[in-house]
């Protein structure tokens, strides 16, 4: 729709009047990482981020959510959406948030995600240190990037704004941007254009090439290897912009009739993730490490794609960056199957 | 609804996990609302012989003349839940279990070491002698678990969710930075949760005092603590001992 201009020294005052209309969440540093936090300080804003511990799908869909109390056998909802800015999020986790929106959407529409999610505004921004790990630039790259409302991209001396929803505009129209001149613009252009290049580490393999490849090893050994070192502690999942999976319980409260239901992010690597109540007693179908090992795989680059157009890895890097054993790398275990 | 009837036992332990219910404050006032407490040595006097709706018990059996007394226990308790990381798993106690009486002995009591009610066996679970029917984990205790594990209970669930997951979901849960990307160590990755993992946040490792989790990837765990927590191979080896000896391969 229209593009803005905002002077590199102007960056924290048109934060802070985002944060005087609601509140803001936007990466922050936290010991050696970072992480989406709510912005009380505008100081503590830094888009100069590599990546975050968790993705930001978390503003819409907690780690932690409760969905219903109950009390003397009447359930009230939980959900309260509260309107907030998502500021500073990079491409691949927009591409992420897509694949989340069409994921609780389809067949079932997830009022607990869907509700927060249609008050958030994101205002995207271009990757200004990549992460280490990161090889956004070689995966998901027919997936176009939507969902965002603006996009700020940094150029030399300063910041282009890119607004494309109604819902941007509406957030930014009293903000009295200026806007960007055509060499502004063109400049942001370039940065984003070569944005990929940039990304450390390359995945040299075509999705539909590795979706047959690695379906077809289902019945390889190669699983027992690669998962050899694995804890099952199910980090990878947990740090996955575009997992989704959750387990949901009941529990009582203190007084004789109430109670609520939560859910809490669970994942495929987790051993009772795939333990069913059979007949009494319980069957785990997915028992030995190899089996959940592959099955993320299976997740991450096959089962998925017909549905999201793409598979369902962005190429952030954090599965790889969190798995202490460091086996969970997409781009290792992908070429070591590739190779086989 | 009649009130809970609660006592507390202890056995070998420091008893801390009791002491951790007296620093409770509200949560533990508000349970106080639907349990009623018979027997419980760190607060109040009275004794009782007569049944008991839960029985909290802490410490670890680590003396076969201990065994009657936990049988009593069980025949009047209609729950008997281990309660802390001794009764739990035989906790900190179980440090001694790979080692030979004469020497643990000398090493602890020094000239007295000859006194005969010193002599013990290798400290395991309560459940080693008797049945136990729900774990409340921790050394301490969680006080939140606590609370939440009761509270299931008094409401007559039988089979209470326990997380059987590593802490590594806890810290990842609440977006703590892994402390081996702060150039630390931590067995969460083999570490049984339910904690929350309070360590972590605060910059402490993790040092597994709730026990493994099944099936825990010990081979790898030594290795990541070589490789990325820059232990030697002994120390990394000897390192999830602490709280964890009965769950060791070499227990």
């Amino acid at each position: 729709m229209s593009g803005y201009y905002i002077p590199s020294e102007g960056l924290q005052s048109f934060a802070q009047s985002l944060m005087a209309k609601m509140p803001v969440v936007a990466p922050v540093a936290k010991g050696k990482r970072f992480i989406f936090d709510q912005l009380g300080d505008v100081a503590e804003l830094r888009l100069d981020y590599d990546t975050t511990v968790l993705p930001p799908k978390k503003v819409f869909f907690p780690p932690k959510q409760d969905l219903l109390e109950f009390d003397e056998g009447k359930a009230t909802s939980c959900l309260d959406p509260q309107a907030k800015v998502l500021l500073g999020v990079h491409p691949y986790d927009i591409k992420a948030i897509s694949m989340t929106d069409k994921l609780f959407s389809d067949n079932y529409a997830d009022s607990n995600y869907l509700a927060n999610r249609e008050v958030a505004v994101i205002i995207g921004s271009n990757v200004q240190t990549p992460y280490e790990r990161a090889f956004y630039g070689s995966i998901a790259q027919d997936l176009e990037l939507v969902g965002h409302d603006a996009f700020l991209t940094k150029i030399s001396d300063g910041y282009v704004l890119d607004v494309v929803t109604e819902k941007g505009e509406k957030l930014i129209a009293d903000l009295g941007l200026a806007d960007a001149s055509a060499e502004q613009t063109s400049e942001a252009e370039g940065v984003n254009a070569k944005a990929d290049e940039d990304c450390p580490v390359k995945l040299p393999f075509a999705a539909g090439d590795v979706s047959e490849k690695v379906r077809n090893s289902f019945k390889s050994e190669i699983w027992d290897e690669l998962s050899k070192d694995c804890f099952s502690c199910g980090s990878c999942n947990l740090v996955c912009p575009t997992c989704y999976c959750f387990d949901v319980q009941d529990e009582w409260g203190l007084g004789a009739s109430n109670g609520k239901r939560y859910r809490r992010w669970d994942g495929c690597l987790s051993s009772e993730f795939s333990e069913v109540s059979v007949q009494g007693g319980s069957e785990n179908f997915r028992e030995n490490r190899a089996e959940r090992y592959r099955h993320r795989f299976m997740r991450k680059t096959a089962y998925l794609n017909d549905k999201l157009g793409a598979p369902a890895c962005v190429g952030c890097g954090r599965c790889a960056g969190a798995c202490t054993a460091d086996i969970a790398d997409p781009v290792n275990t992908i070429t070591r199957i590739m190779e086989s | 609804m009649a009130k809970v009837r609660c006592a507390w036992f202890d056995f070998t332990s420091c008893e801390g996990c009791q002491i951790e219910m007296t620093n409770f404050g509200a949560p533990f006032l508000q349970l106080l609302d639907h349990v009623e407490i018979v027997e419980f040595r760190e607060v109040m006097k009275e004794t009782t012989d007569e049944p008991i709706d839960i029985a909290f018990i802490e410490g670890s059996f680590s003396r076969e003349e201990d065994r009657a007394r936990l049988e009593s226990i069980r025949e009047r308790a209609g729950v008997v839940i281990a309660f802390g990381a001794c009764a739990a798993t035989g906790g900190i106690n179980a440090l001694k279990n790979h080692m030979d009486m004469d020497d643990y002995k000398k090493c602890v009591y020094g000239d007295d070491s000859n006194m005969p009610h010193l002599d013990t066996q290798k400290a395991m679970p309560i459940s080693a002698a008797i049945k136990v029917d729900m774990a409340i984990n921790g050394c301490p205790m969680s006080r939140d678990e606590f609370v939440r594990i009761v509270t299931q209970v008094i409401h007559g669930t039988e089979k209470v969710y326990v997380p059987s997951y590593p802490v590594c979901v806890e810290c990842k849960l609440r977006e703590t930075v892994c402390r081996y990307e702060e150039g630390d160590h931590c067995l969460g990755p083999i570490a049984l949760a339910g904690c929350g993992a309070p360590c972590p946040a605060d910059g402490i490792p993790c040092e597994a005092c709730r026990g493994m989790v099944v099936d825990a990837n010990q081979e790898s765990m030594e290795k990541v603590l070589q490789e990325n927590g820059g232990m030697s191979e002994k120390r990394a080896k000897d390192k999830s001992r602490m709280f964890t000896a009965n769950f060791r391969s070499d227990a």
